[in-house]
């Protein structure tokens, strides 16, 4: 059948251009996020601090529960979002190792210079002690290393930044107060490898209490013994620490103990590269059958003449398979190549954003493109043989008829299909009602999206049928003439329409559905803040965060009722991962308002803790009672429940006091500071002067810091998902194109009968209009029932916000696409001779 | 050339009418009734047809708009399954067979030749011709394909595609392809219909010539009476029932004949 296949294939050229693109597409897709995912589970985090360390010990950077289902235990590892300390008595089983040159213990700490203007210069920096300054190593280039508590060394870079040298002075930022230093030397990593980081070092003592972790470290770095086995060294050390939860890295380890933020990063290009490639994949396999059912329905004579010659049903099928695995292959190949380049668009494009720390190298291997082209040829050839069983099986004389009709009756297993479809739809929508994490919610609504759309191709020809009956009615009433011819061609070709609506809708329903989530949970969340936050002034800083000792400044001025600080971090309460906000307990209540439903705000105090109404429902935890909450180090301490709220999402979902959680993330400077009282801005930025970070603000102004911050993940959003609109936008344009192409000999017709090109046209307006109606409102009802429910598990009202000018951006772009798609085609359709093409075949 | 590969084992000369050999009808029909539709919009195509084409003969079947003439072909080659009644094709039963052997028997044992869209555009002439035995995975027999493209005086158009042959020469290349199987039975729904007399009396020569040379039968559908001329038999069908027979039929004949069954009223 092969050579059928090919011919075909070489006949028919402009036939299968739709189904080329749309392979390619969908091959180049799958390609680009098979390498994000690959990127996540083996991308590499060369280590830079710790290039010169062998070995380094480490806390245990995961939280580790076993679970117990029947009677398998399973453990579950997840991990910690702040940097996980060592009792600094690790040290000691280590030193007398046979093999170990020396044992460094090693203090991370965020520290900034400050520049002049205020702003920190750019990029991340550490503070470390100086001891710790042979783990990279660093060498010094000028003066020597800091003896008093005052003296600091920088390294080039930080020292090129801040324009200060040997002999200088800076300020530093940390976690405490910022303090003035002398620069008393500068270094620069042996083998001058630029860093993406600052280091400072200060002397031991001035670091461990910059650190502020009273007998902890945040690593210990073994050097070894020139010429020592390394491999039994390391054996050695693990059986030294047996009984500690601390682990042993060398190697490719190293990078993600150094750069916490890769690390979560390749954990969140796991599952997005997941998500968007299962999405993909199932929006490329509903397009390409759609190209593929439309192609195979425009050859029905030519499959009917074949069966009046006598090619059963099954050769007919595996003739089309064998054409679509052809424009697979051919499709694919070059796709593949396109998504590795997309991949590597993708990745610079999250980088800019931020989400991205550029630590983390992507990983271009050629797993992902054979695996696109696989599934590129699986995707084409299951699509042709599915579009291919109803035309195979047609009895030749009804093939043959003149007129081809289509059936008029779907098949029973198309309509069980699709209602199956429509019900794990409706079913994906319940079960989204009850997702509270985003984390979660996200994958399920794209999913939903897609089921419905599967949904709406399978039950599209039933139910565009009914529409268009209502929908041409009223179009006949506006135009006796062009109306009148398109609602009965809509009438008569509901397949054909059905081909064109689904990914039309598809395309409103993705769009709106990606748009609409961020801004519903983002204006939930905005309006949560607005109303709780009774302080009318805030303290805001560019950097890391407000020092407490600016809150302290702040507080001593005259009229000033309350000063809240607030620090975000994410604590885990049993296996659930929740956002949390450290807050000043006293005068709580005068700052914020969370809404609080039972107990009070009043009795925070040391050791407990105030949850948000979802987060007391998840742990059924109720006021009074004690809840276990892991902060983000890993440390674990029983907390009282004084009171329950309701705006969980604007002020996090626990709310714990200052010192607790403070004392167990990584940057302890808050990232604004509520103030309540009768005081001037005025007088709060004189408070303020001697801190130029920091930046009073007013309640309105808040709401855009706020949504500043939360901005990245959205735009992540976006852009991935943007590319699954593009290709969806590319179906839409495929499939319009197609079916328009086709009906030459049907405007021919039209035109020798008396039609005048413009009524031609006019008549495919009309046609578009309804088309356009018929999939912005499919798509606008599905988008609306997966973003109600999503509002409904995010906040727990069924109110999703979306902005009216963008919602008619996205109708307006869908028409645009649809009319233009129809337009060119046509006006090209009807530049041929009428009477030519009306003898043409096919 | 050797007939190494022959697809049949019946000779290409004249066939040998050796009585009792084989049943004397090519194709039988026996009380074939054919209903579409269901309740008031019933339409009653066939009314209880019995008629045996005898082996070798060639037969027109003509008949007034609506008379069932088509549907009677298409029942007869297997196209079309009756409502009721049998039809048996050189002693196989068509109308219980399913639908997968019924394509193999249509491949096989049967040629059509339609009023137009005949052949695959993609594919040359050549190619064309030799579909059905691509279909059934075997190879033509070189001796017998030369034959018939000699035949249908298209020797030097083996290479060219459809687009690029005259209505007439695509016809021949329709007609070169129902015999390449040699089939029991060569069906024609009209296969002149949309040809100028000059090329429509170049096919149904060529229809007669297969019939008088290599024995073939012809069952033919037409509405034109100097068509119908060059049968042996013409069948007239009128409301789905056969209301006549003519043997060596004229043209002037048959139209009269037609005028009668009130064809052009």
């Amino acid at each position: 059948m092969f050579f059928l296949a090919l011919s075909t294939l070489r006949a028919r050229k402009g036939a299968f251009a739709g189904a080329f693109v749309a392979l390619m597409c969908a091959a180049a897709l799958v390609t680009a996020c098979g390498a994000l995912l690959e990127t996540g589970l083996r991308g590499r985090i060369p280590t830079e601090r710790y290039a010169g360390t062998p070995l380094l010990v480490t806390a245990d950077q995961e939280l580790h529960r076993v679970e117990r289902k029947g009677d398998k235990t399973k453990d579950k590892a997840k991990a910690l979002t702040e940097r996980a300390w060592l009792d600094a008595g690790t040290a000691d089983r280590l030193t007398a190792l046979p093999g170990v040159r020396a044992v460094v213990p090693e203090l991370t700490f965020p520290a900034e210079v400050l520049a002049p203007a205020g702003r920190a210069a750019g990029g991340s920096s550490w503070g470390h002690a100086w001891e710790s300054a042979v783990l990279t190593p660093f060498g010094l280039d000028a003066g020597r290393a800091p003896a008093a508590d005052d003296e600091i060394v920088l390294d080039a870079a930080a020292a090129r930044s801040a324009g200060a040298g040997v002999g200088g002075t800076v300020t530093v930022q940390s976690g405490a107060a910022p303090a003035a230093y002398r620069v008393v030397g500068v270094v620069s990593p042996a083998g001058g490898r630029p860093a993406r980081q600052s280091a400072l070092f200060f002397t031991a003592g001035e670091a461990r209490r910059l650190a502020g972790r009273p007998g902890q470290v945040a690593a210990v770095g073994l050097l070894t013994e020139p010429g020592a086995d390394l491999a039994a060294v390391r054996a050695r050390a693990v059986a030294a620490l047996a009984g500690t939860t601390a682990e042993v890295r060398s190697g490719d380890a190293l990078g993600p103990a150094e750069f916490l933020a890769a690390g979560k990063a390749r954990v969140k290009l796991v599952s997005m590269g997941a998500a968007m490639g299962g999405t993909s994949l199932l929006v490329a396999l509903l397009v390409v059958t759609g190209t593929f059912s439309l192609s195979v329905q425009q050859r029905v004579r030519e499959l009917a003449l074949l069966r009046a010659i006598g090619a059963t049903p099954r050769q007919l099928r595996r003739t089309v398979g064998r054409e679509a695995l052809v424009v697979g292959l051919l499709a694919g190949l070059p796709g593949a190549v396109a998504g590795l380049a997309l991949a590597g668009w993708l990745h610079r494009r999250f980088l800019a954003i931020g989400a991205l720390p550029d630590t983390l190298h992507l990983l271009l291997s050629p797993f992902p493109p054979v695996a696109a082209v696989l599934a590129t040829l699986l995707a084409g050839w299951g699509a042709a043989r599915v579009s291919a069983r109803r035309p195979a099986r047609v009895h030749p004389t009804e093939g043959l008829a003149e007129a081809a009709a289509p059936r008029a009756r779907p098949g029973a297993g198309r309509l069980v299909a699709g209602v199956l479809a429509a019900v794990g739809y409706v079913v994906l929508v319940l079960v989204l009602s009850g997702l509270h994490t985003d984390a979660g919610a996200t994958p399920v609504t794209f999913l939903s999206v897609v089921l419905a759309a599967v949904a709406t191709a399978l039950l599209g020809p039933s139910a565009v049928r009914f529409a268009t009956t209502v929908l041409g009615r009223v179009v006949q009433a506006l135009s006796p003439s062009a109306g009148f011819l398109a609602a009965q061609n809509a009438r008569a070709s509901a397949q054909r329409l059905a081909a064109v609506v689904t990914p039309l809708s598809l395309a409103v329903a993705m769009a709106s559905t990606i748009l609409f989530t961020q801004t519903t949970a983002s204006h939930a969340a905005g309006e949560q803040v607005r109303a709780g936050t009774t302080a009318p002034y805030v303290l805001a800083a560019a950097g890391p965060g407000v020092p407490g000792a600016a809150a302290e400044a702040v507080r001593g001025v005259p009229g000033v009722v309350a000063v809240t600080e607030v620090v975000r971090s994410t604590v885990y309460a049993g296996p659930d991962r929740f956002p949390a906000q450290g807050v000043t307990p006293r005068g709580l209540g005068r700052t914020m308002d969370p809404e609080v439903t039972a107990g009070s705000l009043d009795a925070m105090g040391e050791d407990t803790v105030a949850l948000s109404r979802l987060a007391a429902d998840t742990r059924r935890a109720t006021v009074g009672g004690t809840l276990p909450v892991t902060l983000g180090d890993g440390v674990t301490v029983p907390l009282r429940v004084v009171a329950v709220y309701e705006r969980g999402l604007g002020f996090g979902d626990l709310l714990l006091p200052l010192g607790v959680l403070a004392a167990h993330v990584d940057n302890p400077l808050a990232s604004s500071v509520l103030v309540a009282g009768t005081a001037t801005r005025e007088e709060l930025a004189a408070a303020a002067r001697p801190f130029p970070a920091v930046r009073i603000l007013g309640r309105a102004e808040l709401d855009a810091v706020r949504s500043a911050q939360a901005g990245s993940q959205a735009q992540v959003n976006y852009v991935a998902m943007g590319l699954i609109i593009a290709f969806t936008g590319i179906a839409v344009v495929n499939t319009l194109v197609m079916a328009t192409a086709a009906r030459r000999r049907e405007f021919a017709l039209l035109r020798l009968i008396g039609t005048t090109g413009r009524q031609v046209r006019a008549m495919l307006r009309w046609e578009t209009l309804m088309v356009v109606l018929l999939s912005v409102g499919l798509g606008s009802a599905v988008a609306y029932a997966t973003l109600a429910a999503y509002s409904t598990g995010m906040t727990g009202a069924a109110r999703p916000y979306a902005p009216p000018l963008t919602y008619l951006g996205v109708v307006a772009a869908a028409a645009a696409l649809a009319f233009v798609a129809t337009a060119l085609p046509a006006r090209l359709a009807l530049r041929a001779d009428a009477a030519g093409a009306i003898g043409a075949r096919e | 050339m050797p007939k190494i590969f022959s697809s049949s084992a019946r000779p290409a000369a004249a066939p040998d009418r050796t009585a009792g050999s084989r049943p004397e009808a090519a194709v039988s029909l026996s009380s074939v009734t054919k209903v579409y539709g269901r309740g008031a919009a019933t339409v009653h195509a066939l009314r209880g047809v019995s008629v045996d084409i005898p082996r070798g003969s060639f037969t027109a079947v003509m008949g007034p708009s609506g008379s069932g003439k088509s549907t009677f072909l298409h029942c007869a080659a297997g196209l079309d399954r009756p409502t009721g009644g049998t039809v048996t094709l050189g002693g196989s039963e068509l109308t219980g067979l399913d639908e997968t052997r019924l394509t193999r028997l249509r491949r096989d044992r049967i040629g059509f030749v339609f009023q137009a869209f005949n052949l695959m555009p993609s594919l040359t002439v050549l190619q064309n011709i030799t579909l059905p035995l691509r279909l059934a995975g075997r190879r033509p027999d070189r001796a017998w394909l030369a034959e018939i493209v000699e035949r249908v005086g298209l020797a030097d158009r083996t290479g060219h595609r459809p687009a690029e042959l005259s209505g007439g020469q695509q016809q021949r290349v329709a007609v070169a392809r129902a015999l390449v199987t040699r089939p029991e039975v060569v069906f024609g729904d009209e296969p002149t219909g949309a040809l100028d007399t000059v090329t429509a009396k170049e096919v149904l020569g060529l229809l007669r010539q297969t019939v008088d040379e290599l024995g073939q039968t012809v069952v033919m559908v037409t509405h034109d009476p100097v068509a119908a001329s060059y049968a042996d038999t013409v069948l007239f069908l009128a409301d789905g029932a056969l209301a006549d027979a003519l043997t060596a039929p004229t043209a002037e004949l048959v139209a009269d004949r037609m005028s009668r069954l009130g064809a052009w009223a």
